[in-house]
C-alpha cells in the first residue's frame, strides 16, 4: 500500500519527483515488481505465440507498464478499472496473479475467467477489474456506471477507465465522459496515447493535437504525462483519484506512451520506422524506474536485480501452473451463459 | 376473475412496479431520456421523480450508448438500474453495450459476475411514428444468448414481469407494445411475480393454435370471437417470452389442435414465427399437424407513415381471421 | 374395331418392359385369353394374353425391344377388317395425345398416386395406426392432400364381398408356369411364398398339363390391397381365376393356399359363372386346427438379414437342402422396400391373430365332392401333421417320413405322381 504518511528514508536527491513524497521505498519496490510482472508475462505471452501454444492474438502491452502501474498506485481493490484488448498490464498492475492470469491466456479452466474469455476479456473482478474489453471504447460507459454506483455507495471509492488514442473518437468516449462530467462522477479516464491505433497515427485520426484537449470540452482538467515515467504518471494519478474521492469530478490524463511490439502479433510494423521503434526503446520504463530508484537511494542495485529474478521465477512457475491445468469440458459450452436459477 | 381487482392502464401498471421496486431496494436506479421532469415520452414514469428523487430516478443526456453503458456498469458494481430507450428503435445506438457487453460480460468472466440490468423498450407501430419510431425488434434480441427477452400484453403481467426482471440477476429486455399503454385490465395491489419463460393460455380452443406476442395477442382475441360464430374455436397461446420461449406450451397445444398460425408484428422473414414454426415441426408435434403452419408477420418494408399503408405493413384483425379460417377449413 | 396391344405393367415399380418372344405370327387368328406374347422381368417371363378375338396384325415390337409401360406392340383386328398400319399407329397417336391431356386434366384435380408428400403427418400416422394403405385414401386438402379427416372416414371395403375380391383378384400377379393338354393345374403357394415355389414340383410332373399359378395377394408380385381376411383371399383367387377364364381345374395348394383350395372346391356353383374343382391336393394344409407354428411366423416377418432368416427357414423342412440355397436370399431380395413385409404382416395379423389358425376348412372337407388328397410330412414343424386326422374316409392322406412343411419340395417326384394319379383321377 502506498505510504501517504511520509517520505522514504534516504538521503536526499537533487530533484525528488513529488510522487515520491507519497511513497516509502517498498511501495517504489512493489510498483517496480509489478512493472517486472508485466514484463515477463508479456514476454512469456509472445513466447508462447510463436510457439503455438496459445490461441488467438495477443495485443502486448511491453513498454507501457509505467502508465499500468503508475495509475494503479492510488487504487484499493474497492476502486474499479475497466481496460482494453490490450489488458494484461492493467489486470497485473491491479495486483491479479500470474499463474490465473497465464492460464487464462492458454485457455484453461482454471484461468481467472475459466478460459471463456481469453486475452481480451481478462478480468479479477475480485480486485476491482472489471474486464479487458474486445470493443475499442467498451469499457468507457462501463466504467461510468462503476462510478455511479461508487458515488450512490458514497464510501469515497474511485473508477478507472483505461482506454487508448484510439478510443478517444468512439462516440462512447464522448457520452461516457460527458455523463462523468454533468453528474460529477468519481472517475479518472486514463488515455495511453501510444501514438498509434493500429496502424493509424493520431495525427491522421484526431482533430486535437493532445487527447488531453478534448477534456475543456467536457469541463474536466486534461492532464498530459510522460507515461514512460513512473513518477510523472503515479503522482498525477494521485491527485486525479484524490480529486475525485473528494467528490470533485473526473479527470482526463494522457499518458504519452509507445508500444515498442506491434499492435498485435500480426502487425507488420510499416506505419512506422525502425527509428522511432529504436528511439523510444531507450526510454524503457522499466529501466528508468530501476535508475530513478537507485538514484534516489531508495533501494540497492542488488535488491533490483533481486526483484528482477524473483520474478523471472515466478513467471516460470505461473506458466508451469497454467500448461499443467486442465482444459474445459466442451459439454460445459453453454454454462454460466445466465445466473443460476434463484440467484 | 375477481371482481375485486382493481383496473389499471399498462402504464400505470408499469409505474407501479417501479414504485415498488425503487421503495423495496436502495439499489433500484432509473435512467433514460426524459423520465424525471417530463414524467416519460409515454408518461409511463409519471410523477416517480417526484417520489423518489433525481438521484434515483435520473434523466439522462441523449446518449443512448453511453447511458446504457453506464447502466451496465452500475449493474456490474452492485446496482440494480432500469434503463429506458424512448424507442425500442433508439436501442440501435447502444447494441454494443447491450449486445457485445452486457449479454457476454457473464459469460466471458467464466460466471464471476452478473449483470442484473433491465432494459425497458417501447416498441411496435400504429402511432404514425413511422419508419424510424415504429420497429418491432424482439427477435434481434431474442437471438443473443446472455439476454432475456419478454413481451408482455396486459396490465396484470407488464408489472409482474418489470417486478421478476428488476429481481433478476441477468439482462433482461423488456418490450411494451406502444398501442397497450392505454389499455386496461385488472392489476393485483403490491408485488406478484410473473415468470420470466412461461407463455400464458388466453383461450382455450380445438381448431388451431394461435400463438402471438404483444398487441398480436388482442387481435388474435378478437379474430377468435369473430371465428367463433363460424364455428372456429381458436386456442391462442399469448408467448409473452422470446427467450427463452416457453416451447411446452406451444407444442402441447398443436397437438391438441393440430393446425398452428404464428401471428407477431416483427418482419415476418427470419422472425419470431419462424423460430416457432422450426421449434414445433422439430418436437412430437410434428406427427400431429394437419396442415402447414403458418406465419402472419410484418411485412417486408419499413413501417410506412400513412395511416392506410402502415395498417397494410402489420398482421390485423382480418388477416388472422382469414388465416386462420384457411387453416380450420383444411383449405392451406 | 382393332384392339391396341399394349405393353402391360405387370410389376408394381415397372416403367418400361423388355419384349420376349411371341406365342402368335403377325396374321394369325388368336382368342381372347390367348397366349400372345412374353415380357421379361427380373423375376420369370411375364405372359401376356390376348385382350380379344380376331387377326393379329401390325406387331411391332421384336424380342428384346425395351419400350414403356403402354406402349402398344400390334393390333387385333376383326375377320373382314382392313388395317392400316400407319393410320393405325396415327389414330392409336391422336387418341393417346387426346388421353394424355385430358389425363393431365384429371391430374391436377384427383390426387396422385404417389402417397409421399401429399399427406399431412397426422394423416400419415392415423393412417399407419389404423392399417391404412395412404394411396387408398382420397384427399380433401389442397392438391388432393390427404388430411386427417380423410383417413378418420375412409371406410375399408366390407369383408368377403365378390367385389372386393374382383377388384384385388384384377391385380393378382398370375403365370402360365407349363402349357399343355386338357384341364388345367391350379397352384396355389402358401404364407411367405409365391409362385415360383412350384417349379420344381413342376419339372417332375410327368405329363404336359396346362399348369397355371398365381401370387396371393400380399405375395410374390400381387399388391394387397384393401382386406386381409381368408375370404378375401379366396375371393381375389376365384376372381383371378374368372379373369383367366379358367372354368374348371385341379387344384393345388400348398399351407394357407391349401385352405384357400378347399374354400375354393367347396364352392359348387358350375354352370356359366363360377369354379368347378376337379380334383383337389391340399399340401401340408392349413385350416385343419388352431395350432401354427406362430414364432416361425414371427421370426420369419420380423427377419431382415440372412443370419436372421436362415434360421426360421430350415424349420420349414425336415432336409433344409431340399428348399434350395437361393431360397432365402430370394426371399431377402423380394422384402427389399418393405411392401411384402408390411403387407405380409397385416395377414398374418389377421389369418394368425395370437398365434393360432383363425380360419377353418374342416367343415369343407365333411363331405367332399371332388377326389381329395392330403400330404403331410411327419416332422412338419409349422402345422402340426395330426391336424390331418380324423377327416372323412373318403380322402386319402399320405404321409411323408422324414419330410417336414415342404413336401412338394422335399419329396417332390413322389408328390408330382401324386398330383399326376389325382389328375387321372379327376377327369
Amino acid at each position: 500500500m502506498p505510504d501517504r504518511a511520509g517520505a522514504a528514508h534516504a538521503p536526499h536527491a537533487a530533484h525528488r519527483p513529488a510522487v515520491y513524497f507519497r511513497l516509502s521505498s517498498s511501495d517504489a519496490l512493489d510498483a517496480l515488481r509489478r512493472m517486472h510482472r508485466i514484463r515477463r508475462f508479456e514476454e512469456a505471452a509472445e513466447e508462447s505465440y510463436v510457439r503455438g501454444l496459445s490461441y488467438g492474438t495477443m495485443h502486448l502491452s511491453i513498454g507501457q507498464e509505467a502508465t499500468a502501474v503508475g495509475v494503479c498506485m492510488p487504487l484499493t481493490d474497492a476502486d474499479a478499472i475497466t481496460s482494453t484488448h490490450r489488458g494484461h498490464g492493467h489486470c497485473i498492475a491491479k495486483g491479479a496473479e500470474l499463474g490465473p492470469m497465464f492460464a487464462e491466456f492458454l485457455g484453461k479452466e482454471t484461468g481467472y475467467c475459466k478460459g471463456r474469455g481469453g486475452s481480451m476479456h481478462i478480468a479479477d473482478p475480485a480486485r476491482g477489474n472489471l474486464g479487458a474489453n474486445g470493443i475499442v471504447g467498451g469499457g468507457l460507459p462501463i466504467a461510468v456506471g462503476a462510478a455511479l454506483s461508487a458515488k450512490r455507495r458514497g464510501e469515497g471509492a474511485v473508477a478507472v477507465a483505461f482506454f487508448g488514442d484510439g478510443a478517444n473518437n468512439e462516440g462512447a468516449f464522448h457520452e461516457s465522459l460527458n455523463i462523468a462530467s454533468i453528474w460529477k462522477l468519481p472517475i479518472v479516464f486514463v488515455c495511453e496515447n501510444n501514438q498509434y491505433a493500429m496502424s493509424t497515427a493520431i495525427a491522421r485520426s484526431t482533430a486535437v493535437r493532445d487527447v488531453a484537449d478534448r477534456a475543456s470540452a467536457y469541463a474536466m482538467p486534461g492532464v498530459i504525462v510522460d507515461g514512460n515515467s513512473f513518477a510523472d504518471v503515479a503522482e498525477a494519478s494521485f491527485l486525479a483519484v484524490a480529486r475525485a474521492r473528494a467528490g470533485d469530478g473526473p479527470t482526463l490524463i494522457e499518458a504519452k506512451t509507445y508500444r515498442t511490439r506491434g499492435h498485435s502479433r500480426s502487425d507488420r510494423n510499416r506505419y512506422r520506422t525502425r527509428e522511432e521503434i529504436e528511439t523510444w526503446k531507450q526510454r524503457d520504463p522499466i529501466a528508468l524506474l530501476e535508475s530513478e530508484i537507485v538514484a534516489l537511494g531508495l533501494a540497492a542495485q542488488e535488491e533490483i536485480a533481486a526483484i528482477a529474478d524473483e520474478v523471472r521465477v515466478e513467471m516460470a512457475e505461473a506458466v508451469d501452473f497454467a500448461m499443467k491445468s486442465p482444459t474445459p469440458n466442451p459439454a460445459d459450452v453453454t454454462r454460466d451463459v445466465y445466473s443460476p436459477r434463484g440467484d | 376473475m375477481s371482481e375485486a381487482i382493481r383496473e389499471l392502464t399498462y402504464a400505470e401498471a408499469i409505474r407501479e412496479a417501479l414504485a415498488i421496486a425503487l421503495e423495496a431496494d436502495e439499489r433500484v436506479i432509473l435512467m433514460g431520456e426524459d423520465i424525471g421532469l417530463y414524467g416519460g415520452a409515454f408518461q409511463v414514469t409519471g410523477d416517480l421523480v417526484e417520489r423518489f428523487g433525481e438521484d434515483r430516478v435520473i434523466d439522462t443526456p441523449i446518449s443512448e450508448l453511453g447511458g446504457a453503458g453506464v447502466a451496465v456498469g452500475a449493474a456490474l458494481t452492485g446496482m440494480r438500474p432500469v434503463y429506458e430507450f424512448q424507442f425500442s428503435d433508439f436501442s440501435m445506438l447502444a447494441m454494443e453495450q447491450i449486445v457485445n457487453q452486457a449479454a457476454k460480460i457473464r459469460y466471458m468472466l467464466g460466471g464471476a459476475v452478473n449483470v442484473p440490468v433491465v432494459f425497458r423498450m417501447p416498441t411496435g407501430s400504429g402511432l404514425g411514428g413511422a419508419a424510424q419510431h415504429s420497429q418491432s425488434l424482439e427477435a434481434w434480441f431474442a437471438h443473443v444468448p446472455g439476454l432475456k427477452v419478454v413481451e408482455p400484453s396486459t396490465p396484470h403481467d407488464v408489472k409482474g414481469m418489470l417486478l421478476s426482471a428488476i429481481a433478476d440477476p441477468d439482462p433482461v429486455i423488456l418490450f411494451e407494445h406502444k398501442l397497450l399503454y392505454k389499455t386496461k385490465g385488472p392489476v393485483p395491489e403490491g408485488d406478484y411475480r410473473v415468470a420470466l419463460d412461461k407463455a400464458a393460455l388466453r383461450r382455450a380452443g380445438r381448431d388451431l393454435t394461435i400463438v402471438a406476442t404483444g398487441i398480436m395477442t388482442h387481435r388474435a382475441l378478437e379474430a377468435a370471437s369473430i371465428l367463433a360464430a363460424e364455428g372456429v374455436e381458436a386456442e391462442i397461446v399469448d408467448l409473452r417470452c422470446l427467450r427463452p420461449i416457453d416451447g411446452e406450451a406451444i407444442v402441447a397445444s398443436v397437438k391438441k389442435t393440430t393446425r398452428l398460425l404464428a401471428v407477431y408484428e416483427g418482419v415476418k422473414t427470419l422472425g419470431l414465427g419462424a423460430e416457432i414454426s422450426a421449434l414445433v415441426a422439430e418436437s412430437e408435434a410434428f406427427d400431429y399437424l394437419d396442415a402447414p403452419i403458418l406465419r402472419l408477420g410484418g411485412a417486408e418494408a419499413p413501417i410506412p407513415y400513412s395511416p392506410v399503408l402502415e395498417k397494410a405493413a402489420v398482421p390485423q384483425v382480418d388477416d388472422i381471421v382469414a388465416a386462420a379460417r384457411g387453416l380450420a377449413q383444411g383449405r392451406v | 374395331m382393332a384392339s391396341e396391344v399394349i405393353l402391360p405393367r405387370v410389376d408394381m415399380d415397372m416403367a418400361t418392359g423388355k419384349m420376349g418372344r411371341w406365342f402368335v405370327a403377325e396374321g394369325e387368328r388368336v382368342r381372347e385369353g390367348q397366349l400372345l406374347f412374353e415380357i421379361e422381368t427380373d423375376k420369370a417371363a411375364m405372359e401376356v394374353e390376348a385382350p380379344a378375338s380376331g387377326v393379329l396384325r401390325g406387331v411391332r415390337a421384336r424380342v428384346g425391344d425395351v419400350l414403356p409401360v403402354g406402349a402398344v406392340v400390334g393390333w387385333i383386328v376383326g375377320e373382314d377388317e382392313a388395317f392400316d398400319p400407319d393410320l393405325q399407329a396415327l389414330a392409336g397417336e391422336l387418341r393417346a395425345l387426346l388421353g394424355s391431356s385430358a389425363a393431365l386434366a384429371e391430374r391436377a384435380s384427383t390426387p396422385s398416386a404417389d402417397a409421399r408428400g401429399r399427406a399431412t403427418p397426422l394423416a400419415r400416422r392415423l393412417a399407419r395406426e389404423r392399417g391404412l394403405d395412404l394411396a387408398d385414401v382420397a384427399g380433401s386438402g389442397p392438391n388432393g392432400r390427404v388430411q386427417a379427416l380423410d383417413v378418420t372416414l375412409y371406410e375399408r371395403p366390407a369383408r368377403a364381398e365378390p367385389s372386393s375380391g374382383a377388384a384385388q383378384g384384377a391385380r393378382l400377379n398370375r403365370l402360365w408356369l407349363q402349357k399343355g393338354e386338357g384341364a388345367p393345374l391350379v397352384f396355389i403357394h402358401g404364407f411367405g411364398a409365391d409362385l415360383n415355389g412350384w417349379r420344381p414340383l413342376l419339372a417332375h410332373l410327368p405329363a404336359p398339363r396346362p399348369a397355371f399359378a398365381l401370387d396371393l395377394p400380399g405375395h410374390g408380385g400381387s399388391p394387397l390391397a384393401g382386406d386381409s381376411s381368408f375370404a378375401a383371399l379366396v375371393g381375389a383367387v376365384r376372381a383371378a381365376l374368372a379373369g383367366e377364364g379358367i372354368r374348371a381345374a385341379h387344384l393345388v395348394g400348398h399351407s394357407l393356399g391349401g385352405a384357400v383350395a378347399a374354400a375354393l372346391a367347396a364352392e359348387r356353383m358350375g354352370g356359366e359363372s363360377g369354379f368347378r374343382a376337379l380334383s383337389l391336393m391340399l399340401i401340408a394344409p392349413a385350416g385343419l386346427g388352431p395350432e401354427v407354428n406362430s414364432a416361425f411366423l414371427a421370426g420369419f416377418l420380423r427377419a431382415r438379414s440372412e443370419a436372421s432368416l436362415t434360421p426360421w427357414m430350415r424349420l420349414l423342412a425336415a432336409d433344409p437342402v431340399s428348399l434350395g440355397a437361393a431360397l432365402v436370399k430370394t426371399t431377402l431380395r423380394q422384402r427389399e422396400g418393405g411392401a411384402l413385409v408390411e403387407a405380409q404382416t397385416r395377414l398374418a395379423e389377421s389369418l394368425f391373430p395370437d398365434g393360432v389358425q383363425a380360419f377353418g376348412i374342416r367343415h369343407w372337407l365333411a363331405d367332399p365332392a371332388t377326389p381329395t388328397k392330403i400330404v403331410v410330412g411327419a416332422e412338419d414343424q409349422i402345422i402340426p401333421p395330426r391336424q390331418s386326422e380324423g377327416l372323412s374316409g373318403l380322402i386319402a392322406i399320405h404321409r411323408f417320413a422324414g419330410v417336414g412343411h415342404m413336401p412338394h419340395l422335399e419329396a417332390r417326384r413322389e408328390v408330382a405322381r401324386l398330383v399326376e394319379e389325382l389328375a387321372k383321377a379327376g377327369g
